[in-house]
């Protein structure tokens, strides 16, 4: 069974303890790092593969090439989807 | 008389690949790695990675069985370092000191202590009594007879560079004659898992400026300098090996992990050092970068390379690969390679480096090879953003100079961080029955003046710091605004926190975000990026006086013109485990209740604009005799600092027992002298024990100078020797 975004906006919010965030405040396209979104640090995309492989299983060794993942909760959802093992 | 740049006479190494200088030196020209798989714990997750682990047995080479892993990695480095240097400090000697970097300090022996008391519920500190970094300050101090100032500085991976530098300024300030300069770290699980969560450790060893590289490898040692004013080396006759001619040291302020992208901090770091050695980018002739292997710092650096020196950058290679990273000690032990270049010669290559980055668009010196060297720089960049460069001269290059420095320093805002009492159940997570009194600084309300990001990142103490700093009338803007924010145990909630889950869930489900605050530095480096102070930023630690060395650092980048207003003060947290463990040793009651809290004061010249609430007149360092005498202590006092204009002692009576009656034996000791009777006031009964009391002390001494118009001297001794004084006037 496949991962929904709304499932894993909430595992972001509470593993980065981000107050005054509710998922609906999370666009599915909007991007987690930089401007115009969650404004996220590199920091908390560590925090997020820990979540990733606590909660699912994704390890992820090297942030140069899990990167891509981390744009938005669409790019995250599939990336989890496409890497979960069976 | 002009202050002469100080001089070398002496080196020390302990690394993965060598034991002595020329043992390391003779791995390098032969090419040989130091790093090997993990053996000296057990790490479930990463065991096979290689690390720079130092495997001879340290006391079967002299070490002192009483010390951690650190302490004894740094004597043994001192002792090679003294011997070079023929010194003899027989009977102790008031000029001679030591100032070391370390970061990790006694982690790896308080892990024991932790280990034992998750996996067994056991509760037995006796690893523990080693933990502080100033441990190893301690323990040199001591074996070796140094009465000079002394302290350690804990700014991550640059620590040991800014300590040499701080050594450095001790000499030129006239306040000893000869100083162990250098660092130590050892391995701990800490670190390891630290980096590990960080992702920033390469599974098949460093890689330095390489396209492949993954992350860094993480090591263990000791590098000691022994630095010297030139007429007392004269004098003694030793032997010169080389020169300290630049330092310099700059704050990125621009994130708790990552350096500024064009490593702009590095670029003012070099160039603060070159400005120093009074040299043009083309005079150098070798650089040892920091070059640590991960992805982000060899690019920032080599962009900053490419900044400073544009289209010449000197022959540079990184030697990491061949004893790892070794945190607080790399700056030192790479300082080391850069004086034995000079004096050989020669130049390590960059080893592990394979395929050139078209990012980087440099190449560093693959080959070990004779160059002629004149002066040489080593670059440290560390968490926090905290950079430190130094640069070294061959033993024949003509003598610096530079005018004594004089400067007034006022005091122009405090931020106090001050005590409610509340007791230990109050304190969460709940101690074991049993109840010990506290001076807590509760919840912070003001916190709510704090980012969304800060309160959900930084912790207790770290956030105290930010607050105190804000409250203290910072300048704007702070371009020439650096911070010295000491402290003794630094940040041990998020320490405490990320060790536990280490430990508790074997390596699984590290804690990233925990690891980076746990640094004694974060204080200083978040106060920095709030603050966008970019100048000079330490944090230094020495248990009792942990306050007083950061104020030393403050007022001499003040009276050498690096910063328009340092950010000078002090703070701890309480937190259950010194909370438990003093009271398994008895050390909490009626009268010694642990407390917390600290200050941070804005300081500049007296010249500069805007209203002082007092100024500083002398700051001084030391550490007392065996066994103790009130006539010589206020001998020693008399001598640092005008008793004629004092009327009020503030001193750190009323916490630890034992020393009650030598701070009375010496306050009635300088009144003799003074030939009339001084006021002696205390703090710690309003705001407990702890290692950064003085600084709130401080605060007291700053109020009572104001509100009496008169002379004011703060005195503070630790229990384990150190010792300072400062004074204050209206």
């Amino acid at each position: 069974m496949n991962v929904p975004p709304e499932e894993l906006k909430v595992k972001i919010i509470q593993t980065l303890n981000l107050e005054e965030v509710t998922p609906e405040h999370i666009a599915n396209d909007a991007p987690l790092f930089g401007a115009g979104g969650l404004e996220l640090d590199s920091i908390d995309a560590l925090e997020l593969v820990v979540m990733l492989e606590n909660s699912y299983g994704v390890v992820i060794t090297d942030m140069e090439k899990g990167r891509p993942a981390f744009k938005s909760v669409n790019t995250l959802t599939a990336f989890v989807n496409a890497n979960r093992p069976a | 008389m002009s202050a002469r740049y100080p001089v070398i006479t002496g080196l020390g190494l302990m690394t993965a690949n060598g034991a002595c200088v020329n043992a390391v030196w003779e791995a390098m020209r032969r090419g040989e790695t130091g790093l090997k798989p993990l053996s000296l714990f057990q790490s479930p997750r990463y065991g096979q990675i290689p690390a720079g682990e130092i495997q001879q047995d340290l006391i079967g080479l002299g070490a002192p069985a009483q010390g951690s892993r650190s302490d004894q990695l740094g004597w043994l480095a001192a002792r090679e370092a003294a011997t070079a240097a023929q010194l003899d400090f027989s009977g102790g000697s008031e000029r001679a000191g030591v100032v070391l970097g370390c970061s990790v300090g006694g982690s790896y022996n308080s892990e024991h202590f932790l280990t034992r008391l998750i996996k067994q519920g056991q509760m037995r500190p006796r690893p523990t009594r080693f933990h502080e970094c100033a441990s190893v300050v301690e323990l040199i101090a001591r074996e070796f007879g140094l009465h000079g100032p002394g302290f350690a500085v804990t700014t991550a991976c640059s620590s040991s560079a800014l300590a040499i530098a701080a050594a450095a300024e001790l000499i030129m300030a006239g306040e000893a004659d000869v100083m162990l300069a250098g660092g130590a770290d050892s391995l701990s699980r800490m670190t390891w898992g630290g980096f590990h969560a960080l992702l920033l450790v390469d599974a098949a060893g460093c890689r330095p400026f390489d396209l492949a590289r993954a992350g860094t490898s993480l090591g263990e040692g000791a590098g000691v300098l022994v630095l010297e004013s030139e007429d007392h080396a004269r004098r003694r006759g030793a032997s010169i090996l080389a020169r300290l001619t630049g330092w310099g040291a700059s704050c990125d302020a621009h994130h708790t992990t990552a350096p500024h992208p064009e490593g702009a901090g590095a670029v003012a770091a070099m160039k603060s050092a070159l400005r120093r050695a009074g040299l043009a980018p083309a005079a150098i002739s070798y650089i040892n970068a920091h070059g640590t292997g991960t992805r982000d710092n060899d690019l920032a650096e080599a962009k900053a390379l490419q900044s400073v020196f544009e289209n010449r950058v000197p022959p540079f290679s990184s030697t990491k690969q061949f004893f790892g990273h070794t945190l607080g000690a790399s700056g030192a032990i790479e300082a080391v390679i850069c004086v034995e270049a000079l004096r050989r010669g020669e130049i390590p290559p960059n080893a592990g480096f394979h395929t050139p980055d078209p990012a980087i668009g440099l190449q560093p010196v693959t080959l070990f090879q004779a160059a002629e060297l004149h002066h040489v720089m080593s670059n440290s960049f560390g968490f926090g953003g905290n950079n430190g460069v130094l640069i070294f001269s061959r033993a024949e290059t003509r003598p610096l100079t530079r005018r004594p420095e004089s400067a007034l320093i006022a005091i122009t805002g405090m931020g106090v961080i001050g005590p409610g009492e509340l007791t230990s159940r109050d304190i969460q997570p709940p101690l074991p029955p049993g109840n010990v009194l506290v001076h807590s600084c509760g919840p912070l309300a003001e916190s709510a003046l704090l980012t969304s990001n800060q309160r959900r990142r930084l912790g207790r103490l770290v956030q105290m710091a930010v607050l105190a700093a804000r409250k203290s009338h910072p300048p704007e803007p702070a371009q020439r605004t650096g911070v010295a924010i000491g402290t003794g145990l630094g940040c041990l909630e998020d320490a405490g926190a990320f060790l536990e889950n280490l430990i508790g869930k074997d390596e699984r489900e590290p804690m990233p975000s925990r690891f980076p605050n746990s640094v004694h530095n974060a204080a200083a480096a978040q106060t920095a990026i709030d603050q966008g102070a970019r100048a000079m930023n330490s944090a230094p630690t020495m248990s009792e006086i942990s306050f007083e060395s950061a104020l030393w650092l403050g007022v001499r980048q003040l009276a050498v013109d690096e910063a328009d207003c340092m950010l000078v003060g002090a703070m701890d947290e309480l937190n259950k485990y010194p909370l438990a463990i003093g009271r398994r040793w008895g050390l909490w009651n009626s009268q010694t209740r642990p407390g917390e809290g600290g200050m941070v004061a804005s300081l500049r010249r007296a010249n500069s604009e805007g209203p002082a609430l007092a100024h500083l007149g002398t700051v001084r360092l030391g550490r007392i005799r065996q066994p103790f005498d009130a006539m010589h202590e206020a001998e020693w006092i008399a001598g640092a600092v005008d008793l004629d204009s004092l009327a009020v002692v503030v001193s750190g009576a009323g916490g630890w027992p034992a020393l009650d009656d030598q701070y009375a034996a010496v306050v009635g000791a300088l009144a003799a002298r003074a030939g009339r009777p001084l006021e002696h006031h205390t703090y710690k009964q309003r705001c407990g024990e702890f290692h950064s009391a003085s600084a709130f002390g401080f605060s007291v001494a700053v109020a009572l100078a104001l509100q009496r118009q008169c002379g004011v001297l703060l005195y503070t001794l630790s229990p384990r020797g150190a010792r300072a004084v400062c004074t204050l006037r209206p």
